[in-house]
C-alpha cells in the first residue's frame, strides 16, 4: 500500500430532493481520504448515508457541496470525463439483483466488457474469469434467463457484472447479502486477493463486521450524514460504548469476549478472531487449573 | 449541481400528503366526479378568460389544500419537451384559412391565423391546468381512498357483472407504482451508466443523443415493472386477496352535505366556464 | 408445545418450474416433511438450494408438480380453499418494499383482514394489537415509505398476524437489513412464537438457526438431514461441504476443545460457551 492519496472528499453534502417540501439532507459533512491499493469498510446504520456517499465516487452523483477528487480529478468541475471515470470506478449497487436488465446471465456479464470495446475473445475470457470469481459455473449459466435464479444466484450475476470491467478502484454496497456462508467466504477471499495481489483499492459497505475485520485495512463509521469514527477494525471493536452509540452489533465472536467480561473473566477485547478468542478461553481454563492444582499442594 | 439522476423529484403524481384539508376530507367517490367533471370543463373551454381563470383556479386549489405549489410545478416539467413539441406542430400546421380570420404568416403549406395562435396557447394552459388539478387530486387523496372512491363511482357496473372491485385496485395500484417506476428506472440508469451506458455524460442542450440514450432501457424497465408487480401480486395473494371473491372495508365512508356541494358548485362553475360568452 | 396432528404436510413433494419453451428446470426431488402446531423450524441450503421455491409451496404460492402438500387437512390444489389455507399460514418475504400495499400503515394492515372478511368494528382492535406485537404502537397513520427498513419488515409482518395464522413463513426476511434491525425482527420472531404461533424461517444466519427448535437442511432440493440444531451443528464436516457453516461460538468451543479435552465442542451459542468457561472455574471445583 503506498502512501498515494487516490481519492479525497472534503465537507461533502448532499440534499436528496432539494428545494422541495420532502428535502432530505442525507449526507452534512463528509471527511475521508483512501490510500491507493487500501481496502476500506464503510460502516453506519440504516438511513445513515451510506448508500448515497458512495454514489458519488463514481459521478452518478455530483456534490452539491464539497469537493470529491478521484486520482487527481476534482468531480465537481462540470468537464470531467464521466466515461473514464466509471471505468476506473467500479461500482455495485444495495441490492443489485433488481438492476439486472438482460435476458441471458452470460449478456448481462458481458455488457460492461462490450461497452469498453473489448474484442470478442477477450469479453469471453472476462466474463468467464467474472463468472467464476463469485462462483457461478461458465458453462452451465452462462444460456440461463436471468430471470430463473435463485435471489442469491442473481446478486451474484450482478457482481460479476462489475468485476468484469477489472476497474482499479472496487466499490461494493452490501456484497454478501443474502449469500450463503460459504459463497460469502469464496467472495471474501477473492476481493481480499484482489485488493492485496493485484493492488485494486476497494471500499465496501457492510453490516457483519466479521468481514469487516476480515477485510478492511481502515473502516468509517457513518451517522445522520456524517463520518464520526474512523479507525482500525480493532480500535473499533475494543471501544463498547461507541458500538453502543452508534447502534453497530457487534461480531458473535466479540459478543462471547463481552460476555466473558461481565461474568468478571479478564479479556482483551482487541484479540476478537476466532482463533485468538479460543486462545483466551484457553489461558483463562488453564490459570484457574493452575491455581486449582495449587491449592491441592499447598 | 444536483445529481444527474434524480427522476423521482419530478414525479407528483402517486404520492399521498397528508394536510387535513378540507380537499383531504372530502368522500372519495364525490371527488373523483367532481374532478371528472372539472376536466371536461377545461377540456372543452376555449377561451383566453375562461383558461385564465381555471389557472387561477387551480393554484388556488393547492393553497386550499395546503400542498406546496413546488409539487404542481415539478410535474409539468417533465412534460415540457413535449407540450413545445406540440405547440410547434399546432402553430405550422393547423392554420385554416376561413372566413374573418386574420392571416400572420403564410409560407407554403406552413398558414399561420391569429385562431391557430389562440389554439396553442389554449392548448398549453389547458395541459398545465389538467396536470395541476390531477395533481392536486392525487396529492390529497390516498390510494385507499382513491380505490373505495372508484369502487363506490363503478357500483352500477357491478350488474352487468363488471369486476367493480378488481378494476379500481389496478387502476389505483398503477398510480401507486408511478414513483415506483421512476426509482426503478432510476436505478436502472445508474446501473448501465456504471458499466459504460452514456447516460447521464451528455450535456443538457444535446436532446436527440439524449433521447436516443434511453432506448435500451425500455425493455429492461418493463420486464423489472413486472417483475415488481409479480412481487407485489404474491404479497397480496399471501395476504389472502383473491379476485373477485368478497372483502369487508375497514374504512366506512360517509357522504356528507359538503360532499354534495363540492359536487354542485364544481358543476356550476364548469358549465358558467364552458358556456359563458368571454370577449376573448 | 408440540401437538401430534401436524399443521402442514409435504407427501412426497416435486416440484419443477417451466423455463423457456416447455424446458423443465427440476427443483424439489420427493420431499417429505411436517410441521407441527407452535413449532420453530429452521431451513438452511446454499443459493439455489430450493428453499423460497419449498417455503411458496407452503402456503400455495407454488402447486406441487407431483405429491401433495395439506395444510390443516386441506390440500393446497383445492383452489376453493386457497383462502382459507393462506389465512392460515403467512409468508413474509426478503424485500420490504414489494409486499406493501396501501399508502398508510393502519390501511396497510387492514388489507389482509378485509380479504378474510373481519367486520369493521373488530379491524381497529386487531390493528392496534399487531402493531404493538411487532412494536409500532402510535405510527398508524404514517406513510410505509417512510419508514426505515426494519420497520417496514416489521409491518410487512404485523400485517399477517393481524390474521391470526398458526404458522408463518419468514424467506431471508432479514437479509436486506442491519444487524440492529435484524435483531428487532428476531425478538418478534421470538416473541411470536412464545405466543404459540409455528415459524418457518429460511435464512443464511447461523445464529439466527440457533434459536429453532428443529433444523431442517436442504441440499439440491433434497432434504439431507434434519434435527435439533445442536444435532445438526455437530455435523460440522457434512455442512460445510454443502457451502454452510457453523455458529462462531461453535467454532470456539471445538477449538477450546482440542487444546482442553473435557472442555464440550457442542455449544452452539455466546452464552452456552460463557456457561461452560464458568463451569470449569468456579462450579465443578470449590476447595
Ligand atoms: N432517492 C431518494 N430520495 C429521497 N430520499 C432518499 C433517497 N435515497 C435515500 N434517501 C434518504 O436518504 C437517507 C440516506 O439514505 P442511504 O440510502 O444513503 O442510507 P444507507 O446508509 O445506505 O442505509 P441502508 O443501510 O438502509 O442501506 C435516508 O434517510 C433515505 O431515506
Ligand atoms: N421463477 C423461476 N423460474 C425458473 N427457475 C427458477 C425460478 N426461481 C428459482 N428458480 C431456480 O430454482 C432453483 C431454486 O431456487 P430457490 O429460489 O428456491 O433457491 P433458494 O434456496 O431460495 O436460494 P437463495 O438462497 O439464493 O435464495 C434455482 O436453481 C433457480 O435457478
Ligand atoms: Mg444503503
Ligand atoms: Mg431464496
Amino acid at each position: 500500500m503506498s502512501e498515494e492519496k487516490i481519492i479525497e472528499i472534503k465537507n461533502l453534502e448532499y440534499i436528496y430532493m432539494q428545494h422541495t417540501p420532502l428535502e432530505h439532507q442525507a449526507l452534512s459533512g463528509i471527511n475521508m481520504e483512501v490510500n491507493r491499493g487500501e481496502c476500506i469498510a464503510i460502516i453506519g446504520h440504516t438511513g445513515s448515508g451510506k448508500s448515497t456517499l458512495i454514489q458519488h465516487l463514481n459521478g452518478l452523483m455530483q456534490p452539491q457541496k464539497g469537493k470529491i477528487i478521484v486520482d487527481g480529478e476534482d468531480l465537481s468541475d462540470s468537464n470531467v470525463d464521466l466515461k473514464a471515470l466509471r471505468r476506473k470506478v467500479g461500482l455495485v449497487f444495495q441490492n443489485p439483483e433488481s438492476q439486472i436488465f438482460e435476458h441471458l446471465i452470460g449478456d448481462e456479464v458481458a455488457y460492461g466488457p462490450f461497452k469498453l470495446g473489448l474484442p470478442l475473445n477477450e469479453v469471453r475470457k472476462r466474463v468467464k474469469w467474472a463468472m467464476e470469481m463469485v462462483g457461478l459455473s461458465f458453462n452451465e449459466m452462462k444460456d440461463r434467463p436471468t430471470y430463473a435464479l435463485s435471489g442469491g444466484q442473481k446478486r451474484k450475476v450482478a457482481l460479476a457484472g462489475v468485476l468484469a470491467l477489472k476497474p482499479e478502484i472496487l466499490v461494493l454496497d452490501e456484497p454478501t447479502a443474502g449469500l450463503d456462508p460459504y459463497s460469502k467466504n469464496e467472495l471474501l477471499e477473492k476481493i481480499k486477493k484482489l485488493n492485496r495481489e493485484e493492488k485494486i483499492t476497494v471500499i465496501f459497505i457492510s453490516h457483519n463486521l466479521e468481514e469487516v475485520s476480515f477485510l478492511a485495512h481502515r473502516l468509517y463509521v457513518l451517522a445522520n450524514g456524517k463520518n464520526l469514527v474512523d479507525g482500525t477494525p480493532n480500535d473499533l471493536f475494543s471501544n463498547k460504548e461507541i458500538l453502543e452509540k452508534y447502534k453497530i452489533g457487534t461480531p458473535d465472536s466479540v459478543d462471547i469476549l463481552y460476555k466473558l467480561k461481565d461474568a468478571g473473566f479478564s479479556i482483551n477485547p482487541r484479540l476478537f478472531d476466532v482463533s485468538c478468542v479460543a486462545a483466551q478461553i484457553f489461558s483463562i481454563l488453564s490459570t484457574y487449573q493452575r491455581r486449582v492444582t495449587d491449592d491441592i499442594s499447598v | 449541481m444536483t445529481s444527474r439522476f434524480e427522476l423521482t423529484r419530478n414525479i407528483t403524481i402517486g404520492q399521498y400528503i397528508p394536510t387535513g384539508s378540507v380537499i383531504h376530507q372530502f368522500e372519495a367517490s364525490l371527488k373523483l366526479l367532481s374532478f371528472a367533471i372539472l376536466v371536461v370543463g377545461i377540456a372543452i373551454c376555449s377561451s383566453y378568460t375562461g383558461n385564465l381563470i381555471l389557472l387561477a383556479f387551480s393554484i388556488a386549489l393547492f393553497g386550499i389544500a395546503r400542498i406546496p405549489i413546488h409539487y404542481g410545478i415539478s410535474g409539468i416539467k417533465p412534460a415540457l419537451p413535449f407540450m413545445i413539441i406540440l405547440s410547434l406542430m399546432q402553430l405550422l400546421f393547423y392554420g385554416q384559412a376561413a372566413q374573418g380570420e386574420t392571416t400572420l404568416f403564410q409560407f407554403g403549406f406552413i398558414l399561420i391565423t391569429t385562431s391557430s395562435v389562440q389554439l396553442v396557447i389554449v392548448s398549453a394552459m389547458r395541459f398545465i391546468e389538467i396536470i395541476l388539478v390531477s395533481s392536486v387530486l392525487t396529492l390529497s387523496t390516498s390510494t385507499t381512498e382513491m380505490t373505495h372512491g372508484l369502487e363506490h363511482l363503478l357500483k352500477p357496473l357491478k350488474y352487468i357483472k363488471f369486476p367493480v372491485y378488481e378494476f379500481s385496485l389496478i387502476i389505483t395500484i398503477a398510480i401507486r407504482f408511478v414513483p415506483t417506476f421512476a426509482m426503478e428506472m432510476e436505478k436502472l440508469m445508474k446501473a448501465q451508466a456504471s458499466r459504460g451506458a452514456e447516460f447521464g455524460t451528455g450535456k443538457w442542450w444535446q436532446i436527440v443523443r439524449k433521447t436516443k440514450d434511453t432506448f435500451p432501457l425500455i425493455i429492461p424497465l418493463f420486464s423489472s415493472a413486472m417483475e415488481r408487480a409479480e412481487d407485489l401480486i404474491l404479497a397480496m395473494e399471501s395476504r389472502c386477496y383473491t379476485p373477485g371473491l368478497k372483502r369487508t372495508s375497514y374504512r366506512q365512508y360517509k357522504i356528507a352535505l359538503r360532499d354534495f356541494l363540492l359536487l354542485i358548485i364544481t358543476t356550476l362553475f364548469s358549465i358558467f366556464i364552458v358556456f359563458y360568452k368571454f370577449t376573448y | 408445545m408440540k401437538s401430534d396432528q401436524a399443521l402442514i404436510q409435504l407427501n412426497d413433494v416435486s416440484f419443477h418450474y417451466i423455463v423457456e419453451k416447455k424446458k423443465e428446470l427440476s427443483v424439489l426431488h420427493h420431499i417429505s416433511l411436517n410441521i407441527f402446531p407452535g413449532e420453530y423450524v429452521a431451513i438452511i441450503g446454499h443459493n439455489g438450494s430450493g428453499k423460497s421455491t419449498l417455503s411458496k409451496l407452503f402456503n400455495g404460492i407454488l402447486k406441487p408438480s407431483a405429491g401433495d402438500v395439506v395444510v390443516n387437512g386441506w390440500n393446497t390444489k383445492n383452489s376453493q380453499l386457497i383462502r382459507d389455507i393462506r389465512q392460515q399460514v403467512g409468508i413474509v418475504f426478503q424485500n420490504p418494499d414489494n409486499q406493501l400495499i396501501a399508502t398508510t400503515v393502519e390501511d396497510d394492515v387492514a388489507f389482509g383482514l378485509e380479504n378474510i372478511l373481519v367486520p369493521a368494528e373488530e379491524m381497529e382492535s386487531r390493528i392496534n394489537q399487531a402493531l404493538r406485537t411487532v412494536g409500532l404502537t402510535g405510527m398508524n397513520k404514517r406513510a410505509p415509505h417512510h419508514l426505515s427498513g426494519g420497520q417496514k419488515q416489521r409491518l410487512a409482518i404485523a400485517g399477517i398476524i393481524a390474521m391470526k395464522p398458526k404458522c408463518i413463513i419468514f424467506d431471508e426476511a432479514t437479509s436486506m437489513l442491519d444487524t440492529y434491525g435484524r435483531k428487532e425482527i428476531v425478538k418478534v420472531m421470538r416473541r411470536l412464537n412464545n405466543d404459540g404461533v409455528a415459524l418457518v424461517t429460511v435464512t443464511h444466519y447461523m445464529s439466527e438457526v440457533v434459536e429453532a427448535d428443529r433444523v431442517i437442511v436442504i441440499e439440491k432440493g433434497k432434504i439431507i438431514t434434519q434435527g435439533t440444531p445442536r444435532e445438526v451443528f455437530r455435523q460440522k464436516q457434512l455442512l460445510q461441504s454443502i457451502g454452510l457453516d457453523v455458529p462462531i461460538a461453535n467454532h470456539v468451543a471445538e477449538m477450546v476443545h482440542q487444546k482442553y479435552q473435557p472442555f464440550s465442542s457442542n455449544l452452539i451459542d455466546a452464552g452456552e460457551v460463557v456457561e461452560e468457561v464458568k463451569h470449569f472455574t468456579t462450579g465443578g471445583v470449590s476447595v
